[in-house]
């Protein structure tokens, strides 16, 4: 959903015409445009050098992980999944908001994880070191776009989410 | 509903891979284009009543739909064909600045010609009251943002008809 789209859902929701303050919106992410796609052509330019180069760093800090296992399957979906978060921030740039990466990538990815058997503190731990590789590998401006959107995923992977259970207070500690 | 750019990066996404040259050049013509749509979509909804007013005087006003027995006749007709017509501009208004007509159909055409047909509205004034707005917010817009408008006015009336 790119902002365009909000705010169109935003003013039919009031049955309204979109306010000044939103049409400029909209103007100013059509003037940014051309320069966001410049990033973007960057950012797949480069693409394969921080997955290559994020991952040698990330088996330095975290040896023991199924994609440093030996598994050439492992490791290669490893990769690939990488470049794939990488692939959808070149939508959210594209998009002025995080909302594509929001859907395709990160609805359901702790689940997913669990599901496969990778370790979420890893996977976690893949994206700090990408992060930090992306800052080396693109320049300062390119960079201050990017970046943004791979703390969004490092955020979705750190935040514990909503509580498994409630604390009903004390003298209920011990499991019926 | 899609616009110009969701729509790109859905299709790009289901093949897994980055938006390619052509969808980029696409995409940079509709950034290009985004000037022009914000201008004319301030326009028109400082304009909207007028625009209504002139359309109806313009295709509707003095024919039989007016006149006793016509369908437009009866303060409560006259009032619903207002506002339909309202309806119409405010989301072809939408349709042009998305750039991308989905939701016209998502929102105003499904449906819309059963529901005239049991309700006795003639589409053939209908459309030609469209196409009336039409003429009347290229008269205000100009030739170039009237032109874009005029993509999802014609939209309507095919949807109609």
């Amino acid at each position: 959903m790119s902002i365009v789209k909000q705010v169109i859902l935003n003013a039919d929701e009031e049955l309204r015409y979109p306010t000044p303050g939103e049409l400029k919106m909209i103007r100013t992410f059509c003037k940014s445009g051309g320069d966001r796609i410049q990033v973007v052509k960057h950012l797949e330019e480069k693409a394969p050098t921080i997955v290559e180069k994020g991952t040698r760093q990330f088996w330095k800090v975290c040896p023991r992980t199924p994609s440093n296992s030996g598994s050439r399957l492992k490791t290669q979906s490893a990769k690939r999944d990488m470049s794939w978060y990488i692939r959808l921030i070149s939508y959210c740039l594209i998009a002025g908001n995080g909302q594509p990466l929001q859907d395709i990538g990160l609805t359901g990815m702790k689940e997913l994880y669990a599901n496969v058997g990778i370790p979420l503190t890893n996977i976690l731990q893949y994206l700090k070191c990408l992060k930090a590789e992306a800052i080396k590998q693109l320049d300062e401006a390119d960079a201050a776009e990017v970046i943004p959107y791979f703390d969004q995923i490092i955020q979705e992977i750190a935040l514990p989410g909503p509580p498994y259970f409630m604390n009903d207070g004390p003298g209920e500690s011990v499991p019926v | 509903m899609q616009d110009a750019i969701t729509t790109l990066i859905n299709s790009s996404d289901t093949q897994g891979k980055y938006l390619d040259d052509g969808s980029l050049e696409r995409l940079q013509n509709y950034f290009r284009s985004g000037e022009l749509r914000a201008k004319a979509a301030m326009t028109i909804s400082a304009n909207a009543a007028t625009i209504v007013t002139r359309t109806t005087a313009k295709s509707l006003l003095y024919t039989d739909i007016t006149a006793p027995g016509g369908n437009m006749y009866t303060c409560r007709r006259y009032a619903a064909c207002v506002r339909d017509m309202d309806y119409f501009l405010r989301y072809a208004t939408y349709a042009m600045l998305a750039g991308d007509p989905s939701i016209l159909d998502e929102r105003v055409l499904n449906g819309l010609r059963e529901t005239y047909n049991s309700l006795g509205v003639p589409v053939g004034a209908t459309v030609r009251a469209v196409q009336a707005m039409k003429e009347v917010t290229t008269e205000m817009l100009g030739a170039e943002a009237g032109k874009e408008m005029g993509l999802y006015f014609d939209h309507i009336c095919t949807g109609l008809s």
